[in-house]
Order: C-alpha cells, then sequence, then structure tokens
C-alpha cells in the first residue's frame, strides 16, 4: 500500500479509505444508492471535462468596472472618469484605453459584466467570491458571519482530484490575504481539512521564487534539506504521538511536499523562472505580479490543476502602507495609469498569448477579478468606493465561450441590467469545465453553489 | 544578393540614425516616477516603489552617488526643485488609518525642514503634485479639498490659497509656465484625459489637445516653447512634445515601450520612465 496521506490508493485490493470518505460523502449528503447512480448518470451529461486546470488572477482590493471591462462614456462626467472607452478586436465590444493589449486580444476573452453580491466588505466580498458563500466570513470590524467557512474554490478542486505528494493541486501565488491586519477567512480547505490547503509560492523581484511553506524548516536550502530530513525523523520518533493529531499530520505532508519540489530535478525546475526566454520574461513584466502569471503557466503546464494569483495581499496601495491592491479609495485614477492598469494588461495579454503558444490555452481556465467592484460615482477624493452590486469579470480559455459579453449593467453601471450571476454561479460554470459537477461535489462531500452560465459554455 | 542586402541597410541606417538614442541613468529596473533635475543639472530627484513603499530619492549621476531625501517612514512621492534649488516640494501621504490624506509639503534640498504648505482642512482630502512659480513665491497643485479634484495655487510658505478651477471633471497635474503667465494641466471634462492652459488667476482656459488618447503630465521647456506630455494617443504610453498652443504635437519616444513622466534637462532634453529595457528605470535623451 502506498500511503498518500489521507487518502490511501487501492493497490493491494483492498476497500480504500478514499472509497470510504466517498461512502462517508454520500452518507452525509443523505443519499441512498440508487440516488448515487441517478447523480452519476447526470454527471455525465452535466459536465463537459474540456479543462484541465484554472488560473485565477485575484486583484484584490476591487478593480473599478467602469475603468476596465465595463465602461459608461454617456454617463455624467462624474461618473463616468477620465478614460475613454477603446474598441476591441470584436466588433461592438469595448473596454478601457487603459488596456490597449487587452482590446487587441478580445477574441481570447469573455467579459462578464453582471456580476453582483451581498456585502461590500473586503474580508466578505473576499470569501464569497473565493468560496461562493460567505458563511464564516469575517467583516473588517471583525464580525464573523454564521455558518462554517467553506473550501475555496482550488481546495475543491483539490479534494476531488486528491492530494498529489508530488506536485500540489493548488497553488496559490502570493501572501496571506488581508483587510487591514485581519486575515480573511475563505482562502483555503476549511472543512476539507488542511491538507487541501493551498500551497503556497511567491516571487520577489529581488529575490526571485520564494517558497512560504519552507519557512516551516531552516536553512531551506535544496542540499541541505536531505540531511535535515534524516535529522527531523529523528526527532520526529520522539514526538510520534503529538504527529497523530491532525495539524501534524498535514505539517508532515506539507514538508513532504515542500522537500520532493525542491530535490526531485524536475519538480525543482518548475520554478526556475531563468529557463524562460528573457524575451517572454519581459513580455509578462518583470514585476512580481508579471512573473507570478508566468510562473502560473510553468506551474499549470507541470500538473497543477488550480493557481491562483494574489496580485497583493493587502487591499491597500503603497500610499496607504499597503503592498499595491486595487482598493483605490482615492488616487484611483492616478493608481490605474500610473501601475495597476498596464500591469494587468500586459501581464494577462502574456499569460494568454502564451498559454495559446504553449497549447494550453483551450484546456486552462483564465480568471481576472476582484472582490467587487468600484462605486460608479466618483467621491470627494478622486477614488471609488466599495461597489459589490454590480462588478465584472474576465474569463478566458478552458473550452469557454470567447468574444462575448455576458449581463449588462445599468446606465452609470450601478446594477445589472440583464442577466445577474453570482461568484458562486462563475465558479460553478468553472468546475463544469474541469468535469466537476453535481456527482463529484456531492460524493465528496462538497456543497453545490451557483449555477452553470450556461452562455459562457 | 549581396548588393540587395547593402543596398538595404544604407536605406534603413539614416533612419536608425535619426532615432535619438535614449541614456539610462538608474538600472535597479523598480518602478519609478516624475524625474526632475535641479535647476543646476547635477541632482536628479526621482519617485521609486520598492516593494510596499514608496519613497523620494536623489541621484547625482556625476558621482553616480544615490541618497534617500528623507529618512521619514510615510510615502512621498512626486517631488520638484524650487526654481533656485534650495528647497524641494512634493506629495506626503499620512499612513492608515488616515487614508487618502495626502499633502503638500516642502523641505531643503537636504530632506530637512519639513513644512507642509497645502494641507487637510476638515475633511480628508489629498493635495498633490505640486509645481513651482518661476519666481518660488507661489506652488500649484491640485486638491480634492472641496470634493471634486481641482487645480489650486498656494504661498510656498502656505499663508494664502486659491482655487482656479471649477469643473465637475478631474482636473489634475498642473505645471507652471517658465514665464510665469500660465499654467498647464490635465482635465477629463472633455471625456478622456486632454491638455489644457489657463492664466494663473483661472481665467482664459484653453484646449490644448484633442487627440483619440489620453495625454497627462504636461511639462515646460526651460525655454517655454514646447510642452512635453505622455500621451496613448498612438496606442501605448509615449512621451510627445507640443507647441504651447497645442500645434505640431510629436511623438519623441516612439518606442512599443510604456513610456511616461517627462520632464526636462537645464539644456532642452527630455528625461523620462520607460521599461525598454529590464524593469523601469530613468532615460535621457535629446528632443527630436
Amino acid at each position: 500500500m502506498l500511503n498518500l496521506g489521507r487518502q490511501i490508493a487501492k493497490v493491494c485490493g483492498r476497500t480504500t479509505r478514499r472509497e470510504l470518505l466517498r461512502a462517508g460523502g454520500i452518507a452525509a449528503a443523505g443519499l441512498s444508492l440508487a440516488d448515487l447512480l441517478r447523480l452519476e448518470a447526470r454527471g455525465e451529461a452535466e459536465t463537459s471535462k474540456k479543462a484541465k486546470s484554472v488560473i485565477l488572477l485575484w486583484l484584490w482590493g476591487g478593480p473599478s468596472h467602469l475603468d476596465t471591462f465595463d465602461m459608461k462614456p454617456k454617463a455624467p462626467a462624474d461618473y463616468r472618469g477620465p478614460y475613454a472607452p477603446v474598441p476591441t478586436r470584436i466588433p461592438g465590444i469595448q473596454i478601457c484605453e487603459l488596456f490597449p493589449l487587452l482590446a487587441a486580444r478580445a477574441d481570447k476573452y469573455s467579459i462578464l459584466r453582471s456580476l453582483h453580491h451581498t456585502s461590500n466588505d473586503h474580508g466578505i466580498g473576499g470569501t464569497i467570491g473565493l468560496t461562493g458563500s460567505d458563511s464564516g466570513a469575517i467583516s473588517l470590524s471583525g464580525q464573523v458571519l454564521s455558518g462554517q467557512v467553506k473550501a475555496t474554490h482550488g481546495s475543491v478542486v483539490s479534494r476531488v482530484l486528491g492530494f498529489s505528494p508530488e506536485m500540489p493541486r493548488f497553488v496559490t501565488m502570493g501572501g496571506t490575504l488581508h483587510q487591514g491586519k485581519r486575515s480573511i477567512a475563505g482562502e483555503g480547505a476549511g472543512p476539507l481539512g488542511a491538507l487541501y490547503d493551498p500551497f503556497r509560492l511567491d516571487y520577489d523581484v529581488q529575490q526571485g521564487v520564494k517558497i512560504p511553506s519552507l519557512d516551516l524548516i531552516d536553512g531551506n536550502s535544496a542540499s541541505g534539506l536531505a540531511s535535515r530530513e534524516g535529522l527531523r525523523k529523528q526527532m520526529d520518533a520522539l514526538t510520534r504521538d503529538l504527529e497523530s493529531s491532525p495539524a501534524a499530520e498535514r505539517l508532515d505532508k506539507f514538508y513532504q511536499q515542500a522537500l520532493s519540489l525542491l530535490t526531485a530535478p524536475n519538480a525543482r525546475r518548475v520554478f526556475d523562472l531563468a529557463e524562460e526566454p528573457e524575451k517572454l520574461r519581459r513580455a509578462y513584466g518583470k514585476f512580481r505580479f508579471g512573473q507570478c502569471c508566468l510562473m502560473a503557466r510553468r506551474l499549470v503546464q507541470a500538473g497543477v490543476r488550480f493557481v491562483q494569483v494574489n496580485w497583493s495581499s493587502h487591499v491597500e496601495p503603497v500610499e496607504d502602507t499597503g503592498d499595491g491592491g486595487w482598493d483605490m479609495h482615492d488616487r484611483n485614477f492616478q493608481q490605474m495609469q500610473d501601475r495597476h492598469a498596464w500591469m494587468l494588461d500586459q501581464s494577462l495579454s502574456a499569460l494568454l498569448d502564451d498559454l495559446e503558444s504553449h497549447g494550453l490555452l483551450d484546456e486552462t481556465v483564465v480568471i481576472a477579478m476582484g472582490e467587487f467592484g468600484r462605486t460608479p460615482k466618483i467621491n470627494g477624493k478622486a477614488g471609488r468606493d466599495h461597489w459589490n452590486n454590480c462588478f465584472s469579470a474576465l474569463v478566458a480559455g478552458g473550452g469557454l465561450k470567447q468574444g462575448i459579453v455576458v449581463g449588462e449593467s445599468d446606465a452609470r453601471g450601478e446594477h445589472p441590467a440583464s442577466r445577474p450571476v453570482t461568484p458562486a454561479d462563475l465558479f460553478r460554470t468553472v468546475l463544469h469545465q474541469l468535469g466537476i459537477g453535481t456527482t463529484q461535489l456531492t460524493t465528496a462531500g462538497l456543497p453545490l453553489q451557483g449555477e452553470v452560465i450556461e452562455e459562457l459554455v | 544578393m549581396r548588393r540587395l542586402v547593402l543596398l538595404l541597410i544604407l536605406l534603413t541606417t539614416p533612419t536608425l540614425a535619426q532615432q535619438p538614442t535614449a541614456a539610462r541613468l538608474t538600472t535597479d529596473g523598480h518602478l519609478k516616477q516624475r524625474p526632475v533635475w535641479s535647476p543646476d543639472g547635477k541632482s536628479l530627484l526621482f519617485t521609486r516603489h520598492q516593494g510596499a513603499t514608496i519613497f523620494l530619492f536623489v541621484l547625482t549621476p556625476e558621482d553616480k552617488t544615490e541618497r534617500r531625501l528623507t529618512m521619514g517612514k510615510d510615502p512621498e512621492f512626486d517631488a520638484v526643485y524650487s526654481p533656485d534649488g534650495k528647497r524641494i516640494a512634493f506629495s506626503y501621504d499620512k499612513s492608515s488609518p488616515n487614508q487618502g490624506d495626502i499633502d503638500v509639503n516642502t523641505c531643503l534640498a537636504d530632506g530637512t525642514d519639513i513644512k507642509t504648505v497645502a494641507g487637510t482642512e476638515g475633511k480628508l482630502s489629498h493635495e498633490e503634485w505640486p509645481s513651482w512659480s518661476p519666481d518660488g513665491q507661489w506652488i500649484a497643485y491640485s486638491s480634492t479639498k472641496d470634493d471634486n479634484q481641482e487645480i489650486y495655487i498656494v504661498k510656498s510658505d502656505g499663508s494664502e490659497k486659491k482655487r482656479l478651477t471649477t469643473e465637475v471633471a478631474i482636473d489634475a497635474h498642473p505645471a507652471w509656465s517658465p514665464d510665469g503667465k500660465k499654467i498647464a494641466f490635465s482635465t477629463s471634462r472633455w471625456g478622456d484625459l486632454e491638455l489644457a492652459v489657463m492664466n494663473v488667476d483661472g481665467s482664459d482656459l484653453v484646449r490644448l489637445t484633442k487627440s483619440a488618447g489620453m495625454d497627462d503630465y504636461p511639462c515646460w521647456s526651460p525655454d517655454g516653447k514646447r510642452l512635453a506630455f505622455t500621451s496613448n494617443r498612438d496606442g501605448n504610453l509615449e512621451i510627445y512634445t507640443m507647441d504651447p498652443d497645442g500645434q505640431n504635437p510629436r511623438n519623441e519616444t516612439q518606442n512599443p515601450a510604456i513610456d511616461n513622466f517627462a520632464s526636462w534637462t537645464k539644456d532642452g532634453r527630455l528625461t523620462f520612465v520607460s521599461n525598454r529595457e529590464e524593469g523601469f528605470d530613468i532615460y535621457v535623451m535629446p528632443a527630436r
């Protein structure tokens, strides 16, 4: 028997832990065998399995939909802002002039213009965006909403596909997401257990690729780890009883995974961006987000199924002691034109091109979105505040329809005018493209959230 | 075939020779903004983003030394020398929880003697992008103190303020002309960002650009005969120049990279930020 953590593969003809868990999930969902068979039969039809992987560009802080993908040039000046729409490659679709590279690639993506949800708090909105639900979300004031926080989308994918000791299923590029000094809920596996938490990487312009998971280990060089493993195992023998706790078991799995990644030559090469042509690295942009997008392509190419690239850890801009998030209550337009817009334009365009040139775009869903949009009316600080009532997302690849707009907002971008959809709907659609439908979710004991956006599939 | 190649080389060489060579002044690649020269042309003052910080730095190209302007911990950016080079005006952002509380401060050229000349009055507001009058008596800047972002001027000791624009659209980035009579600025009153010029009392506002793209960050040449600015009218951000009446616009950089934040050297060359090589650095090149 090959021990793969909590999932024990069936190699000796016995009932596997996976099967037991699966049965448990069915029972927990209150389903009979007949129910399961019906679900499985339905599942064949309801999922498409056009995609293998997902790259989520998480624009933390909330980009303005009016200054990106849903412009309102006919709105009053104190709504429309200082930018003009430009035509894209698709007749009739216009986006902001600050995104010329994306405008030239509009045949490679679609735009959702009618996203909405229930909270204008970063913490709650973030939880909704990353889990599809506000259960267990934590507000700016520290209030915890009722219900248990649900697993984030990457963890759901990881859970359905199963833990992999060689290569993580789910990687997050960037640190934990914060609102102020408070971490948000819903970035991890939640009730699925820490084994399905994201494996974290990051990129620093000066230091290159960083693996925060290895901060658990002193002197985390690849050569040093091998010898340290022996030392650690001796220490582990002394604390074996403690290691039987779920938290310690999870640490061990993560340690093994990290060690495997750093010591296995093929896996380690994934992290070496220097292998990429300099021209390509520059096309992505030699700033953190750009290089993280490049790393996302390499990870997907190596078999990672869900990569989340966090634009920043904090919602706040650097002018407010953050690390450059999209929370532009003031100086919205300066930040857009001086930094955020062209960075996103360059990196996302390069990612789409690069995925396509590697033959990966058709099997990789790419999403760029934040936890909400921003107020259509410009505030008294040349900024825009939080707006959850209507916002946009860009979706590409993975067999999704491209070159279309789904949903409309009203004349000032304040509310959906047609086809309102939620983050839960969007990620149900993503799961559908991955071939994860009702059967897979139910048998894994996962909640069914949202509806597939049929216009996209 | 060889003759054809030679002919092609001969035909293309004059064109290449006309491309001004841009000299790279920094090499760290971090994002930068608003590089400006001291009046004596010896020091280059600029804003650098590094990690989660945004601070002011002074580069002395002659001896290749660089220092931070102040030792402050809060964000400081978009600085400019006074005409006599003795003081510097800059935007200063008090850190959280006062999000959006930005002041225009001045300090001595060595970074000491910091004074607020345009700050918060009642509600949080941001005052930024200072530009000195040629006599050093006034500073033009933008402010949201009356809600919408407008252009104001303030005495350089902070003793007197005047509001110059009253428009529901965004007005930003004032640039005081070398003769002291005009202030150029960017505005979205006609749609997307265009450049305009007005008298220093706000009268006689004239539109300078009418392009399909965004025009921003005007900066007068030392002799007042050209205005440099950033425009994306050709698809990506380039440095343009034009006559003070908006005529004869010229794409100076003509580079597929991002070129932004133009200013002038004492002898009339252009200085700007570009990512044409590795990361974002400061370049200087002659105007065409």
